[in-house]
């Protein structure tokens, strides 16, 4: 018998192994599979994958709506404000209201779950101190003058944006009216001092060399843009005497 | 010389040797011991393999409403193998249909339903039948969103059924709507009536093929001629018969392992399946999706234009099954190698391009619009990279208000409209713009959704995508001018 013993212990020990094995087999459900319900999702990585990466792109950067993958925009914005525009959206943009409350997918706790994740992921709160920043609501600032903004506008943004901001070599008219009338006041403030700076456009700190652009030239260039918003924005053709006669025809195109 | 006693014993009670003589010993055609004859018994392994684990299965199952979806998760998560069980169920129920499909294409490529064998295509006929439904039931066990929507389906297929349909549904669901006592009855289906009548039927298939015998390997230019066929196949038994067991039975042994590895591999690669989402029709994140062998139908009914439907379900398909009954009477005689039977083949071979087509179209579904892709599927960063800020306003305005979940920008997003990549290279700006208030070509009219500004913004954004060197779309009018 004893001469058996080793033959038994090698298949005590291979049926264990087996056993542990079949544990691991690849075909096993994992705790990471397991169903979700949609409201039980509350990691940052999956929300923010299913709900923003459409408009504000994969990681937070190049998609067609800001950027939130910014050190900048998070210290400018702050907490606050972020969560408030997830929840609420921006009324008369492409930013749709995400809180259930306000017919959105999302529970309050999802709505937390996406501004902590943004501003933890993102922010750097030691590089960019608040106070340092302009301030971010037009409201609270010195109030803009539109006639100021146009020059400053001259100064800072006409080398990229053209002169009148119709469009320059390196970006496109910021005072067509269908693009403004698609913007709310604050995110044209928010852009004008953070910038796009994943698609190369400076924030404040950028525009003019060897300096900052000051609180009161930030109010004034925003009230110079909003001063040129349209009545009637966003008709493909230009009004006048040949409109309707097909001598406009493939015009339109920004 | 003690065990033969015992044996004698009970055989002089029991008298299994005759029963043996005419079953497992008796004689088939030397050339049935064919590698192509080995599906049916495979089917029928497959069949043991699922009420072996089925049984394992039901010791845990809780057949009620509220806690069906539990349970299941129960074995997923907390019982040991509990998901290797489920699995091997799983997998087992796929191969049992899939070689059940072989199996019967197999017998109709080689003449073996007919004469005198067309009873037992008829039962087969039934067994198929009743295959389908063990499979339909036991998704319906995963009571989960698949089960609960296959469900509805199923329902709103019988309500069509002319006088009864109504009372059908009734019938069959238990009551009005899918609840407690649905499940109760579909687990009765699929626990008791389906695997005993399958249990029944087998017994006469088999029964028909001893006592007809088994098909002999149809050779091109000796058809079946019914006055003398049943003489020819006893002279062949005769010349060159041999024992089913156990001089038949090794090809058929060897496949049923090859299928049980197969069926045990792939429950431990693949896992079982679901449950996904609890059966809660509030829950409006779902894609539910039938098992592979109803992926055909689902794409059926999704494609037929709305005007068909009635018609489809509840006449076609009918007459589809009669006509599957009627082929051994329909043609009784003549040759059965299927290369004296081009029909035959091409028929085999349109109704399966068809089915794998639809089923290929039921897996992708290009017709359900992706419900998340507006927030989920990026917009392409190349499509992103030097485009006006009027541009990047009209791509928020495509992604906010879900275009994307029905066109794709490089292929990804919904598939139920074309591919906006290129669409400045299709249409003009005037045609852009036509496009999207209108609508038109199976898409709905935005210009009651859409501002002036947005319209204009999204055309803008339109209005940049073609690939690089290609022109801009020109109308008739504009071409002459360029020129």
């Amino acid at each position: 018998m004893t001469r058996n013993r080793p033959w038994t212990i090698a298949l005590v020990a291979l049926a264990a192994v087996s056993l542990v094995a079949c544990d691991s087999l690849p075909g096993r459900p994992r705790e990471a599979d397991r169903y979700r319900l949609p409201s039980e999702i509350l990691d940052f990585a999956s929300l923010y994958d299913l709900r923003c990466a459409g408009c504000h792109g994969a990681d937070g950067s190049l998609g067609p709506a800001r950027n939130l993958n910014d050190p900048l925009y998070i210290a400018y914005a702050g907490h606050t404000a972020i969560r408030s525009v997830i929840a609420n959206g921006v009324p008369g943009t492409a930013m749709p209201s995400f809180l259930d409350s306000t017919g959105g997918p999302l529970t309050a706790a999802q709505v937390d779950a996406l501004a902590d994740g943004i501003v933890r992921k993102w922010g750097q709160p030691a590089r960019y101190a608040a106070a340092a920043l302009p301030p971010s609501s037009q409201a609270a600032s010195v109030t803009g003058d539109p006639q100021r903004g146009a020059e400053a506008f001259e100064t800072a943004c006409a080398h990229c944006h053209g002169s009148g901001g119709t469009g320059g070599p390196e970006a496109g008219s910021v005072v067509n009216s269908a693009f403004l009338n698609l913007v709310s006041d604050r995110s044209l403030r928010t852009t004008v001092v953070v910038g796009r700076r994943d698609l190369g456009m400076p924030g404040f700190d950028g525009y003019v060399k060897g300096r900052n652009l000051t609180p009161q030239e930030v109010s004034d260039i925003v009230a110079w843009l909003v001063a040129q918003r349209s009545e009637f924005p966003g008709q493909p053709y230009a009004a006048g005497p040949t409109l309707g006669t097909g001598a406009e025809k493939g015009k339109g195109r920004d | 010389m003690k065990l033969k006693t015992l044996g004698d014993w009970f055989e002089k009670r029991l008298q299994l040797e005759p029963l043996y003589r005419n079953s497992a010993g008796h004689a088939i055609p030397r050339s049935s011991a064919s590698w192509w004859y080995v599906f049916g018994s495979a089917t029928l392994i497959c069949f043991v393999l699922q009420i072996v684990t089925g049984i394992c299965l039901a010791l845990v199952y809780v057949p009620a409403a509220d806690e069906a979806w539990n349970s299941l998760e129960y074995l997923n998560y907390q019982q040991t193998f509990g998901w290797f069980l489920r699995a091997v169920h799983y997998w087992g129920s796929n191969f049992m249909v899939a070689l059940m499909t072989i199996h019967m294409l197999q017998v109709f490529l080689f003449g073996a339903y007919k004469y005198p064998r067309e009873f037992t295509w008829v039962i087969g006929c039934v067994l198929f039948l009743c295959t389908l439904g063990l499979a339909f039931t036991g998704q319906v066990m995963r009571f989960d969103q698949d089960a609960y929507w296959g469900l509805g389906i199923g329902a709103s297929i019988m309500g069509r059924i002319p006088f009864i349909g109504n009372d059908l549904v009734y019938l069959v669901l238990g009551g009005p709507i899918i609840a407690g006592e649905t499940l109760s009855r579909f687990f009765g289906l699929h626990v008791f009536v389906l695997p005993g009548l399958v249990i029944l039927f087998v017994v006469v298939h088999l029964r028909l093929v001893l006592k007809t015998g088994i098909n002999d390997y149809p050779i091109a230019g000796k058809p079946v001629d019914l006055d003398h066929y049943d003489e020819e196949y006893e002279a062949l038994i005769e010349k060159e018969g041999i024992p089913f067991f156990p001089d038949g039975v090794d090809k058929d042994v060897i496949f049923g392992a090859l299928v049980i590895s197969g069926v045990l591999a792939c429950a431990a690669l693949f896992g079982p399946a679901g449950p996904n989402g609890p059966p809660n029709p509030t829950l409006i994140d779902t894609v539910p999706r039938p098992d592979f062998y109803f992926l055909s139908l689902f794409a059926v009914f999704a494609l037929l234009p709305a005007y068909t439907e009635t018609f489809v379900i509840v006449y076609l398909l009918p007459v589809a099954v009669v006509a599957l009954f009627a082929i051994p009477f329909v043609s009784r005689a003549g040759e059965k190698h299927p290369s004296r039977r081009p029909g035959a083949v091409v028929g085999v071979l349109m109704i399966m391009t068809i089915l794998s087509t639809l089923a290929y179209l039921g897996l992708s579904s290009p017709w359900s619009p992706h419900m998340d892709a507006w927030t989920r599927d990026p917009v392409p960063v190349a499509m992103v990279k030097g485009r006006s800020p009027l541009a990047l306003q009209g791509a928020a305005v495509l992604q906010g208000k879900q275009c994307r979940n029905c066109h794709s920008l490089d292929g990804i997003g919904g598939q139920r409209g074309p591919d906006l990549s290129d669409v400045a290279a299709r249409l003009t700006n005037d045609q852009l713009i036509r496009q999207v208030l209108q609508g038109g070509g199976n898409m709905p009219a935005y210009g009651h959704n859409l501002s002036p500004s947005e319209v204009t913004a999204l055309v803008a954004f339109l209005g940049t995508l073609k690939p690089a060197g290609e022109p801009d779309a020109a109308n008739a009018a504009q071409r002459v001018l360029i020129q």
